[in-house]
């Protein structure tokens, strides 16, 4: 029998032959497959290894064993002073810019909506900002907030008002970067609204509207309960990506001055490569995954019981 | 027969892309910046002498460090040499990612670099520093010196600046003159490397150091520290507002568009300086030794060295790319494409020290032959992060200098677990 790699013969290889019905009786499986080791492959390997790593001292040098340090790198977390700045300074940044984006994204949408519906090109140039690569979006901001040669400087000195280092006053640094994610992310909070808003039925605003509602009433008693898995939706995924944040902050100020700006992923891209410490980023990013779970989780189950 | 083809092509490009720089005969990681392009310039003349195959790839500054340290430590072989700046060699050698020159230099029947190299240059090739087996050669002279505007210093009475006083008298004219749109000092204040880079030759003139001479005490909250502390502090005073996020971008566009007198700067700046379509500073700036505290001032080094990476597959053909690259006349080709050079003939060679572009050579030399090291130590990267957070917090004034250094020394005595 000439055999295959696989141990089929010949006769099976044949079309029409065995390997049509084997194939045929496998569907599911063969379907499946690609999905199933591209997710194993992408996702649940690098997860079990990170688990792996986190428990491990892991030296830069190759020929030195890791050593099993158990739960060790997370108890380091908490004596770790630039890790609580770190998750300081990422807390705040998502409450404020998100909650910024939520509120800007949902009265534009409401704007665009109800009074400017025909003007397609300006909901185009709005979502501009957040077609474009972030790290476009904060090499032009760096360019903004330039204390000598920035444009809003620029302004403000025309305006005879006293120049300001955005990026670099302690007091503003962390504010200059949620312009920037605001001005980038407020689009995405928008898109989704006016889509949420196309898509309300239109009956019970009229029978609202014969009972004399308001439109401050119609808006608080119908829209917002409308659009409530669709805000769902868009804090969830505004908060789990900021939680992320990490390529202004590395253009803009890399997480100075003063420790001011320095959030999570900055400092776990710091502890890994700079410090060279793999061991201990990657419990830092198991407690990172960890929060964003719980806190997705939370905040499903919150919107699902207020339905 | 399409099919074929398609297949036969689809494979060829995979295994392409697998191998990445495969074709080449030496892989060459380099920064970014003049230091890369000059490297890769001599790369390219190299495969046409010689017909060897060298691939440089280039990577912004700190991703030549992580790329190196990932290659290094997974001993992947994709780089054949790396171009390190010169603190991170205790990191690369005593992980065992470079590999000791000893015997390459033994079976080419040479003792080892040869005297023309300066010999600060050659030291920080050798770890230990200065004691150790050679595990790179320098390629890049760097070593900052002080830079200035002569005539500007002048108005506001000061010759020369030989002393941090004197740097501190001119600057506070210039700035209190200068209505919040002209300066007499900036420096880069940026959390991290450089803040740090550029407060070190400050701590330096002062008598200050980070270590004891034989590393059994972390002496960075010291009086002598708390002198350089206090100058550096007087010389925010004078600088920009934002000074705090200032990297090597922005102190040289302020030098070069002549809105700031005076900085501490690396010399491969001498070029965006000295040419007219980056600077409206041509012929103006000048350039002299880090100026004296209470003790002599000292530069601090900052070469690019050429180091064979262990887990390389072609060690010999790195060996020998790296000393035809560190040649005389190598180094020649390199300073001409904007490199200073690490080799006594070059900074002294009349062709180059008649141009005016090279008026800088022999204070260049004279600061590396009096430049310092960083403190070598494996785990640099962490201390200088942790020392760059004070240093910022106290230039943006969250804490106070004497603070910032009480909280410096409490952090790198805890990372080099020295009490």
């Amino acid at each position: 029998m000439v055999g295959s790699a696989s141990g089929m013969s010949t006769a099976q290889l044949r079309p029409g032959g065995g390997l049509e019905r084997w194939a045929e009786r496998h569907l599911r499986v063969l379907m499946l497959a690609p999905t199933v080791i591209i997710l194993l492959g992408l996702t649940i390997f690098p997860s079990i290894y990170m688990f792996y790593a986190a428990v491990h001292k892991i030296s830069p040098n190759p020929d030195v064993p890791w050593d099993f340090v158990g739960p060790g790198n997370f108890v380091r977390l908490l004596s770790d002073q630039q890790f609580h700045v770190a998750l300081l300074n990422t807390t705040v940044f998502t409450v404020l810019a998100v909650t910024v984006e939520f509120l800007l994204g949902l009265g534009l949408a409401l704007l665009l909506d109800k009074y400017i519906r025909r003007l397609t090109f300006l909901k185009t140039m709005l979502m501009i900002p957040m077609m474009l690569p972030p790290i476009a979006v904060a090499i032009t901001w760096k360019l903004i907030y330039e204390p000598q040669f920035g444009v809003l400087n620029e302004i403000m000195y025309r305006l005879g008002l006293p120049l300001q280092a955005w990026a670099g006053d302690v007091d503003l640094a962390m504010f200059s970067i949620i312009v920037a994610d605001v001005w980038q992310w407020t689009p995405f909070i928008f898109l989704l609204m006016l889509a949420g808003l196309a898509s309300l039925p239109v009956e019970p605003y009229e029978a609202a509207a014969l009972d004399g509602a308001s439109s401050w009433r119609q808006f608080w008693d119908l829209t917002l309960p409308f659009l409530k898995p669709v805000i769902a939706i868009a804090l969830l995924l505004r908060v789990m990506d900021a939680l992320r944040l990490f390529d202004l902050v590395f253009i803009l100020t890399g997480g100075g001055p003063a420790d001011r700006t320095k959030v999570l992923s900055l400092y776990i891209y710091q502890v890994a490569y700079r410090f060279a410490d793999p061991g201990y980023a990657a419990a830092i990013s198991l407690f990172v995954l960890f929060v964003t779970i719980i806190l997705s989780t939370w905040f499903m189950n919150r919107m699902r019981l207020a339905d | 027969m399409l099919r074929k083809l398609f297949f036969t092509l689809a494979v060829a490009t995979s295994v392409l892309a697998l191998n990445g720089a495969a074709w080449a005969d030496i892989t060459i990681l380099v920064p970014s910046g003049s230091e890369g392009d000059g490297l890769r310039a001599a790369a390219a003349d190299y495969a046409k002498l010689k017909g060897t195959k060298v691939e440089a790839v280039q990577a912004p500054y700190a991703n030549v460090f992580e790329q190196g340290a990932n290659a290094g430590s997974t001993k992947s072989g994709v780089f054949d040499i790396i171009l390190m700046d010169d603190p991170w060699i205790p990191f690369f050698a005593e992980n065992g990612h470079l590999e000791d020159l000893t015997p390459f230099f033994k079976s080419a029947g040479m003792e080892g670099p040869d005297s023309d190299f300066l010999s600060k240059s050659l030291a920080i090739c050798r770890n230990p520093y200065n004691a150790g087996p050679y595990v790179c050669l320098p390629y890049v002279g760097n070593a900052q010196m002080f830079f200035y505007d002569a005539a500007k210093f002048k108005e506001a009475g000061v010759d020369v600046p030989k002393t941090w006083d004197d740097v501190l008298k001119a600057g506070k004219t210039l700035t209190d003159g200068g209505g919040g749109r002209y300066f007499g000092y900036v420096f880069r204040g940026g959390q991290g490397n450089p803040v740090v880079a550029d407060f070190m030759p400050i701590f330096w003139s002062y008598g200050a150091d980070m270590f004891n001479a034989d590393r059994t005490k972390v002496t960075i909250d010291t009086p002598e520290g708390a002198a350089a502390m206090k100058t550096f502090m007087a010389l925010r005073d004078i600088s920009p507002k934002g000074v705090e996020s200032y990297n090597a971008n922005e102190v040289g566009t302020a030098l070069a568009a002549g809105t700031a007198a005076s900085s501490i700067n690396w010399p491969n700046w001498v070029a965006t300086f000295e040419d007219p379509s980056q600077s409206k500073m041509v012929g103006k700036i000048s350039y002299s030794p880090i100026p004296a505290g209470t003790k002599p001032g000292s530069s601090e080094i900052g070469h690019w060295t050429m180091g064979i990476m262990s887990a390389s597959k072609n060690k010999q053909e790195a060996f020998d790319f790296m000393v035809w690259a560190t040649s005389p006349e190598q180094i020649k080709i390199s300073a001409e494409r904007g490199n200073p050079p690490v080799r006594a003939s070059v900074f002294t060679d009349p062709e180059l020290t008649k141009q005016e572009k090279f008026r800088h050579y022999p204070v260049l030399m004279e600061a590396i032959q009096a430049s310092t090291p960083r403190p070598r130590h494996p785990k640099w990267p962490e201390i200088e992060n942790a020392f760059g957070i004070e240093l910022s917090k106290a230039v943006a004034g969250t804490v106070t200098p004497e603070e910032a250094l009480k909280n410096a020394q409490d952090a790198v005595s805890r990372i080099t677990n020295i009490y």
